[in-house]
């Protein structure tokens, strides 16, 4: 076994030189991963590259990172230069390690900044860090400076800018799609999911996740659109990853501010409508876009309220799922009430309002409500594919149109068939809180309506 | 602005199936006769011990379990669900915290219904993967990864009674008095000596804090 000093720096120094000549054999590496070995078996380098996995036996860690640590401080006090090669190859190997070292991390910023190192091959260094190190806070911080250099790179001249991010995917008229920040938006959705699945509630993937979204994809309807969809499976085989439920809540939230947003635009003369993305396609006539527009945002609830009651009655006991239910019956509860404030520009809102007055009034109003919404609902499930839509349908009328009454309904078919006691806590607290807080609320609204009338 | 997650507690939230065994349940130990593992989700280096892990906790499990009952046995993050059957055949499924133990008691009971009608019980105690030809298990665990494929969940409340399902929460609770996990870990002839070291070294780490 290596003991000297001098034994322990060719040791090391052949280490790091396996695993850089490993990444040059092989571009595909996916996975980096530590073997538990005890003890080094003679001649043989710790290094193991299986298809596109790349290991390092345990027992070689204890020179190899004291060694490359005090190595790279040495450098960073001036005390030993090493050349640029060296620097990549030592900082590589200490992030495989310890991705938490930050000043790793930095040497690797100055050499991006002076144009030797690539920034695009951080965004694969962290990519495989991720696999063992799903959390790593350092890896995701720097991940996000990588990509801050990236948009920088792919943006347009300022002159063209509308507003930051925004414009970079292609959304401005006549500006070409750009394909390079298309795929690195897609890697990072991939790399977050990834991340996701390592580890519970991995709050720095979702946070991540978020962030690439507001500053590679503003305002972006379809890519909000197309998040929430592929999130769906995603969510349902997690039931209790309250950070990804989280995260439907913020594409919810974009969802309703960028539909707003733009209705808002279409109502005064200068029709900005190049930043919406349509998830059916261009061509649509301002006033059938407006009309769709408000249309989708109860469509959207409706399908986020119907997924959560899936999940409730089929996994019962999950608190996760009810807080997700919370979270959005009360963004719907807002963008409601954000409507109704703006008097006179929606001639349906006293429809609202009367919903609202019949939910606390009588269930019999509500009851009307749900017929329509069976029509509704049928015409709905033929379009859908998703087999768990139709079998629902067997079960009792779907319901599109979010509300109190529907709410009430929901939680006394589920108290009455639970045989979980969590289940049966969740849903009386439930109900507590639509009493509590919402309904309170709206009859404050409620009553000043009527002095208003 | 960043978000906020609340603490998930200590399970892995996959809804996944990680194994499927059928054992014969022998006077003083137990006999695997096949299994299935899915092991995609665990990183690439572990999956030969974990494979091995599990072998050993099932195996170890339908020791400790008397014929005629069914139990579900916490370990870490998993949830093992065992079924011994009156004429000693046993089945053990190795599932995450979150899947639904109604379908693995499900499957279990497909899984040892087929098995002892395609495998003469003349063969069960001396059987081994290679002499036992039964090879449903493979197709068995791919297609219960989504519970909801099984669609027995509303068959089965009816059926199944579960005050009768014995719940422990460590595999200690198995075990006799004074026995050791570790020791038995050190004495099993299914783990190699490589598992058994990264049994020793894992029990030394939380593995949150990991730096090796």
């Amino acid at each position: 076994m290596a003991e000297s000093e001098e034994e322990v720096d060719v040791l090391v120094q052949r280490v790091v030189k396996d695993i850089n000549n490993a990444f040059k054999k092989n571009p595909n590496i996916d996975e980096i991963g530590l073997i538990p070995c005890p003890e080094a078996r003679y001649n043989r380098s710790p290094i193991v590259l299986v298809e596109n996995k790349l290991g390092m036996e345990s027992w070689c860690v204890k020179f190899l990172l004291p060694f490359v640590h005090n190595k790279l401080l040495l450098y960073r006090q001036r005390k030993q230069w090493l050349d640029r090669e060296a620097l990549i190859d030592i900082t590589c190997t200490l992030l495989l390690l310890n991705p938490d070292f930050t000043t790793a991390w930095n040497v690797r910023k100055e050499l991006a900044q002076c144009g030797v190192l690539n920034p695009e091959r951080d965004l694969y260094l962290g990519k495989l860090v991720l696999t063992k190190f799903p959390k790593s806070p350092e890896t995701w911080i720097h991940r996000r400076w990588v990509l801050q250099q990236v948009l920088r790179q792919c943006r347009p001249r300022a002159a063209e800018q509308k507003e930051p991010g925004e414009v970079e995917l292609g959304g401005a008229q006549g500006s070409p799609p750009n394909e390079r920040l298309r795929r690195v938006l897609r890697d990072e959705m991939k790399v977050c999911a990834e991340a996701a699945g390592r580890y519970p509630s991995n709050y720095n993937a979702w946070s991540h996740r978020i962030w690439v979204l507001q500053n590679l994809a503003k305002g972006n309807l379809k890519i909000l659109y197309d998040e929430l969809s592929s999130m769906k499976l995603w969510v349902s085989t997690h039931v209790s990853d309250h950070s990804g439920f989280h995260y439907r809540q913020f594409l919810m939230k974009a969802l309703v501010a960028e539909l707003s947003r733009a209705t808002d635009a279409s109502c005064g003369p200068s029709q900005d409508l190049h930043r919406s993305h349509w998830p059916n396609g261009d061509g649509v006539g301002p006033a059938a876009a407006e009309e769709s527009r408000t249309a989708s945002v109860p469509e959207l609830f409706g399908k986020e309220l119907e997924l959560c009651t899936d999940l409730i009655e089929t996994y019962p006991g999950h608190e996760t799922l009810w807080c997700h239910r919370r979270h959005v019956f009360f963004l719907w509860y807002h963008w409601r009430k954000e409507q109704s404030q703006d008097v006179g520009r929606q001639p349906s809102l006293l429809n609202h309002t009367d919903e609202t007055l019949s939910g606390s009034l009588g269930a019999s109003a509500g009851r009307n409500v749900q017929a329509m919404d069976v029509d509704l609902a049928l015409e709905e499930s033929k379009q859908t594919s998703y087999t768990q839509d139709s079998k629902r349908l067997k079960r009792g009328p779907l319901q599109l149109r979010p509300g109190l009454p529907s709410e009430h309904s929901f939680v006394t078919k589920i108290l009455s068939g639970c045989r979980s006691p969590e289940q049966g806590r969740f849903a009386a607290a439930y109900r507590k809180w639509l009493d509590s807080v919402i309904v309170a609320a709206d009859t404050r609204d409620a009553k000043k309506w009527f002095s208003l009338i | 602005m960043l978000v906020k997650g609340l603490p998930g507690g200590a399970s892995r939230v996959n809804m996944k199936l990680y194994s499927l065994s059928v054992l014969y349940k022998g006077i003083n130990k137990s006999n695997l006769l096949k299994a299935a593992y899915d092991l995609s989700s665990f990183s690439f280096f572990q999956r030969s011990s974990v494979q091995e892990f599990m072998t050993f906790t099932s195996a170890l499990i339908v020791e400790r379990s008397s014929t005629g009952t069914r139990s579900s046995i916490k370990e870490q993050e998993y949830l093992c669900h065992v079924y011994v059957r009156n004429d000693s055949l046993g089945g053990v499924v190795i599932a995450d915290g979150e899947y639904p133990s109604r379908v693995c008691f499900t499957l279990l009971d497909k899984v040892l219904d087929e098995f002892s009608r395609q495998v003469d019980s003349i063969d069960w105690p001396s059987g081994s993967p290679a002499t036992i030809s039964y090879t449903a298990l493979d197709s068995y665990l791919a297609k219960y990864q989504n519970p909801r494929e099984a669609d027995a969940m509303t068959k089965v409340q009816a059926e199944l009674d579960e005050t009768k399902i014995i719940l422990h929460n460590t595999m200690e609770s198995l075990l006799e008095r004074g026995e050791k996990l570790d020791d038995l870990v050190q004495k099993s002839e299914h783990l190699g000596t490589q598992s058994k070291a990264f049994y020793k070294t894992a029990r030394k780490q939380n593995s949150c804090c990991e730096v090796m």
